[in-house]
């Protein structure tokens, strides 16, 4: 589909943000920008989630990866991929974030920081959550203000 | 320079009235920082990103709650729940808060009242996207002009 030229009407506006464009961005934005130690798993279902999660973290210098899904954040780890923070929802596709990802992760002898971020705020899950693994339990959004105490604190060890 | 600061002043109060009216929250005050001179298009490829999860939540929704055999209540409910965790993120706080009332109503099992909800949630979210049409479109006519996005606190 050829791009139009921006007008007052809806039609060319969906035009311009046309998918090669879009699709390009996202490319750019999963970049690995090294400019420091600390590195970052996102683990979250939710494009939108992801995407602006792992961008946070990148305008803090982290050097992030970002996965759709439990079962592709368990066999990343799996394969010796060393990470300093796991970002990781609650509800995730194929391999659910609590009892099987946070669990598994947790199993394999990995005792990096595990920032559970979810769009669940009950205390019963926040407990769930925290008993199966996580360190922290941020109901989304993820913020500056929760998220770079973290970092310092792991930028100092 | 006057059409510039025109432009801008425009923006700036359109930006506080969607601020004020609760379109939008600090989350997208935010994102908008994040933005600078080597991803300019930031924020609109983040808000057609969510445009789009949220039409394919709203449609699973909407799909689950026609189901004449018996409503699979959980299944809307992890709709709801991802819409919820989406548009905390980007700042679309109306559409945030249907979101909250939405789940009650799942977990009470109660039709009517999430058919309702998921009539508010696609008017809002029809709402907000034409206002963020509206902001960009602002956004590209001040920078055609040769000036600058102000920052909005």
């Amino acid at each position: 589909m050829a791009p139009t030229l921006p007008s007052g009407d809806q039609a060319s506006d969906q035009d311009n943000w046309d998918n090669g464009r879009l699709a390009r961005k996202r490319q750019l934005l999963t970049e690995i920008v090294l400019r420091n130690r600390l590195t970052a798993l996102v683990v979250d279902g939710d494009t939108t989630c992801r995407v602006l999660e792992q961008l946070l973290l990148r305008s803090y210098g982290v050097q992030t990866h970002g996965v759709d899904n439990g079962r592709d954040a368990v066999a990343l780890i799996a394969s010796g991929v060393k990470f300093n923070l796991i970002i990781i929802d609650m509800i995730l596709p194929v391999l659910n974030g609590l009892e099987k990802a946070t669990r598994q992760i947790r199993d394999m002898g990995v005792h990096c920081k595990m920032l559970g971020v979810t769009a669940c705020s009950g205390e019963s899950e926040r407990q769930a959550f925290l008993a199966a693994g996580v360190d922290v339990f941020i109901e989304k959004p993820l913020d500056p203000e929760h998220l770079v105490p973290i970092l310092r604190e792991l930028d100092g060890q | 320079m006057d059409v510039v600061n025109q432009l801008q002043r425009q923006f700036i109060d359109y930006s506080a009235s969607l601020h004020r009216e609760g379109f939008l929250d600090d989350q997208f005050t935010q994102l908008q920082k994040l933005q600078d001179d080597n991803s300019p298009d930031f924020v609109v490829e983040v808000a057609s990103l969510f445009f789009e999860d949220c039409e394919k939540l709203i449609n699973n929704m909407a799909r689950a709650l026609e189901q004449q055999q018996g409503v699979d209540f959980k299944q809307v409910d992890a709709s709801v729940h991802q819409l919820k965790g989406s548009s905390s993120s980007i700042g679309a706080m109306r559409v945030k808060d249907v979101c909250i009332a939405f789940r009650s109503f799942c977990e009470a099992q109660n039709r009517e009242g999430c058919l309702r909800c998921l009539q508010q949630v696609t008017h809002e979210y029809s709402l907000l996207k034409n206002k963020l049409q509206t902001l960009f479109r602002l956004q590209q006519q001040i920078l055609a002009a040769g000036g600058s996005i102000p920052v909005v606190e």
